[in-house]
């Protein structure tokens, strides 16, 4: 029992639900001494105020449970801890805070892969209810919370995937020891899976049919399932904005003598746009969510018309976020297809200084764009042209990554292994993305396709091509440097060609019954419709990716066991990672690098890119 | 300007302050006999901008510490201190939506509050910046006396601050949470603001005690520093909120 709780997620979790216990009793308490109606049958006992306090209260005993928060309370007691703290070896790191990015990066990305198979399932769940019309076995209310909760949980999944992902490879990519604050890193850790339990804890609440984006007012009268969407939403938003200002410092102030703006890998400049979008904007969707729960326990009438409310300030604040937020998604995965291209070519990267500022480009057209989700919401109609213009703006610097990549793969030497593939679905996939985007933002065109499932097909052309191909390429490519073990090729080609035309299918089946007129997020359709075909057709597709991701799943367990043995620079990469055994020692380079040539020169052998200090 | 001798660096304080207090008195008197949005909002940049750069110093961003040894107090100091400012900014864009969500809803109206009450926290914080802008600087020459003394003020000021909105304003205010747009908007701007104002207490309270306990030297006070940023900056909130909820519009 003791061996138990010395790990850290396990003390967590006891911690979150006694506090979240603790925290409902107080609130029933002061509600029983003030008058007011304590208990509450229908969900489980408590009040809704009950439970929103205790759930805060929860992710707060999670935390300081976890003892991620020691050191801070020894500074504010002023006591000295050391600088470093050693992780034991073997795999019980892993599941207790660690103040080395490489390890809160393999932990993000674990915590990642868990959220998506779940919210993969949850699509699976409803996406066999679509394949024929008529109910067949989820009621309105299970699939209205399954499919909202797949939208967040997927998201809250590519949030904590692209922190994985940053974390673990930015610091070695400038030649960083570690980020620039150890503890804030381990902090912005450990508050999402506090938040992953508040989210899926909002299916035993009585779930929620808003989908992911809560609007009100009918999130202002949802069952208590909602808030704990809100809450858990808030604490995740709060993950990522700590993890982006950890990186843009760490970016400022740790590179390796030499490492010039323009010198850095491409991915780091990728990485540092979509933190300044995390950084900032994520604070209005906590801003939205936060109005909508004080609406709802204190009769706060933000979006309240008879209060003297607007529900469609709700959508301004929403969309401000939600919309940058798609290229915090995507950003850090083109970052990586212009990374992994010039390997797998042995060319340089076509405009190095136009993909850089491409990213900076696309995280500042993307504040300006927010209001063309709300074409048919019933906003100032004298806003949607200029909204529809500073759209299409987006496909500017998006075109300059596409263009470089393309001039990238002319005439080069192109190898073909598993992460160069999915490299590849990942720029077709993006291409679809990219293509069907514009006749979104044209007002006219948007007009018939909005709330369809165009758009659907649209949205998950932008988050495969953008996040889950280059996601898994990652994965491919960087795992021999975490591990010292290569995944299994054969197993790897498997995953991806049976992924990839799945994919396809799934999202152009998509947008085909979407521009015949099916509408999103409805439980069933008319037969009449003649999509039933269609629907069996997608249903199946999603059912072979989830087949092809579990095959990953196999990969990962079998290479961990007796995979093939690698420890050199298997991709033969100019990269400073790669220029040191893996796996990775636990305080990076013991000689400082220097940089002293360009990163991309792969036609020229003899001048490198990094050189160790002696 | 960083100021080497120690008695120039508090006459500098107190220079400032003036300035701040001789803005503030006429957008007041200004609010009530010739309401002008523009002048108003030029008064609250001029004096956001004189918090940032004089008590705040916002230009220490740019002293460069490069070549510095990466593992000096100097140099850690520097990255810290460009994450504070980064916190800043994220936090900003929450007072910031709650000005677009104000000004979305009510427009040109303000609610009905105790113009005296206003006029008085606000003053109340600014002269706290000020005390705190005088810890500070005592703590870089140095003088633990003036840096005690000058937290503590500090603390009193906050509390007081806290009194005066949560304690008085919100119990006599004609309107609750729930009525209307007007209670909304003017309980979750005051609160938000007050929750900051708390966590700056604590903070206050955490360096108050390290510095009984002699923990900081002229080279090592960062969190000193760090409390003071945090505090000037929850002053600057405040110097938008108060034209936003007590001056700007007519009385609904």
């Amino acid at each position: 029992m003791k061996k138990i709780l010395s790990i850290g997620l396990v003390r967590g979790l006891v911690f979150q639900m006694i506090g979240t216990l603790i925290g409902a009793l107080l609130v029933t308490a002061v509600r029983a001494a003030m008058g007011l109606s304590a208990f509450s049958a229908r969900t489980f006992g408590f009040t809704e105020p009950a439970w929103v306090f205790g759930g805060f209260v929860g992710v707060l005993a999670f935390v300081y449970g976890t003892r991620v928060l020691d050191d801070w309370i020894a500074w504010a007691r002023g006591e000295d801890t050391p600088e470093h703290r050693e992780d034991e070896p073997g795999w019980r790191k892993y599941f207790s805070p660690s103040l080395d990015h490489k390890v809160i990066g393999i932990q993000y990305t674990v915590t990642s892969l868990l959220l998506l198979s779940v919210g993969g399932l949850f699509a699976l769940i409803f996406r066999t209810e679509l394949a024929a019309s008529g109910l067949q076995f989820l009621s309105l209310k299970m699939y209205n919370t399954l499919m909202s909760l797949h939208g967040i949980i997927m998201i809250v999944s590519i949030l904590l995937g692209i922190a994985g992902v940053m974390n673990y490879l930015v610091p070695l990519m400038i030649g960083a020891p570690d980020m620039a604050f150890p503890r804030l890193n381990a902090f912005s850790f450990w508050v999402a899976p506090p938040a992953a339990v508040l989210l899926l804890s909002s299916l035993a609440l009585g779930g929620f049919d808003t989908g992911w984006t809560g609007y009100p007012p009918l999130s202002a009268r949802a069952p208590l399932g909602m808030q704990m969407f809100f809450l858990g939403v808030w604490v995740a938003g709060w993950s990522s904005i700590l993890g982006a200002l950890n990186l843009i410092a760490t970016v400022l102030r740790m590179r390796a003598k030499g490492m010039t703006a323009f010198r850095m890998p491409i991915f780091v400049w990728a990485a540092v746009a979509t933190s300044l979008i995390a950084l900032t904007a994520t604070q209005l969707i906590g801003l939205s969510f936060q109005l909508v729960m004080f609406q709802r326990l204190f009769g706060m009438g933000f979006f309240d018309p008879a209060k003297g409310g607007n529900p469609i300030l709700f959508q301004h604040l929403f969309w401000f976020y939600s919309h940058p937020a798609v290229y915090v998604f995507v950003l850090p995965g083109l970052g990586l297809i212009s990374e992994l291209l010039p390997v797998f070519v042995r060319k340089p990267l076509f405009g190095y200084r136009w993909v850089a500022m491409s990213s900076l480009g696309i995280a500042l057209v993307g504040f300006l764009v927010w209001a063309h989700h709300m074409f048919t919401s019933g906003m100032n109609e004298y806003l949607r042209v200029p909204f529809m213009y500073s759209t299409l703006l987006v496909a500017v610097p998006t075109g300059v990554k596409f263009f470089s990549w393309v001039a990238t793969l002319w005439e080069g030497k192109i190898e073909l292994p598993t992460p160069m593939l999915f490299t590849l679905g990942a720029i077709v996939a993006f291409l679809m993305g990219g293509l069907s985007g514009p006749p979104n933002a044209i007002v006219a065109t948007d007009l018939h396709l909005h709330d369809t499932y165009f758009i659907v097909g649209h949205f998950h052309d932008t988050m495969f091509g953008g996040y889950i191909f280059p996601f898994f390429a990652a994965i491919y490519y960087w795992f021999p440097k975490a591990t010292g073990r290569r995944l299994n090729e054969k197993l790897g080609k498997w995953h991806f060609w049976l992924m990839t035309p799945s994919f396809l299918v799934l999202t152009m089946g998509m947008m085909r019954i979407g521009l015949l007129g099916m509408r999103r997020r409805i439980a069933d359709y008319d037969p009449a419709l003649g999509f039933d075909l269609t629907h069996t057709v997608l249903t199946v597709a999603a059912f072979l990716i989830a087949i092809s991701v579990l095959i990953f799943f196999y990969n990962i367990y079998i290479t961990l066991r007796k995979g093939e043995v690698v420890t050199g620079n298997v991709w033969n990469s100019r990269s400073p990672e790669w220029q040191v055994p893996s796996p990775m020692p636990a305080h990076n380079y013991d000689r400082p690098i220097e940089v002293v040539g360009e990163p991309y020169d792969y036609s020229l052998p003899d001048a490198p890119y990094v050189r160790f200090a002696e | 300007m960083e100021h080497k001798d120690k008695q120039h660096a508090f006459q500098l304080g107190v220079s400032i302050f003036i300035v701040l207090a001789f803005l503030t008195a006429p957008e007041f008197l200004l609010a009530v006999n010739f309401p002008s949005v523009p002048l108003l909002v030029l008064i609250a940049l001029a004096k956001a901008a004189l918090i940032g750069y004089y008590y705040m110093h916002i230009y220490r961003l740019k002293q460069a510490e490069e070549g510095e040894d990466r593992a000096s107090y100097a140099y850690k100091t520097g990255t810290a201190r460009l994450g504070l400012w980064l916190f800043l900014l994220s936090d900003s864009f929450v007072f910031g939506g709650l000005l677009v969500t104000r000004f979305s809803l009510l427009a040109m109206n303000r609610p009905e509050l105790n113009q005296a009450l206003g006029l008085a926290v606000t003053s109340v914080l600014l002269i706290s910046s000020f005390f705190m802008n005088r810890a500070e600087t005592a703590m870089q020459h140095g003088d633990r006396k003036n840096f005690l003394s000058g937290t503590l003020v500090t603390i009193v000021l906050g509390v007081a601050f806290l009194l005066g909105v949560v304690g008085v304003e919100w119990r006599t205010a004609p309107f609750g949470p729930g009525d209307g747009a007007q209670g909304a908007v003017f309980y979750m701007m005051t609160g938000m603001h007050a929750f900051h104002v708390l966590t700056g207490v604590l903070f206050l309270l955490v360096i108050f005690r390290n510095g009984l306990r002699n923990r900081y030297t002229v080279e090592k006070h960062w969190a000193v520093e760090a409390a003071a940023v945090y505090w000037h900056f929850v002053d600057v909130v405040w110097v938008f909120f108060y034209p936003a909820l007590y001056l700007i519009g007519s009385v609904l």
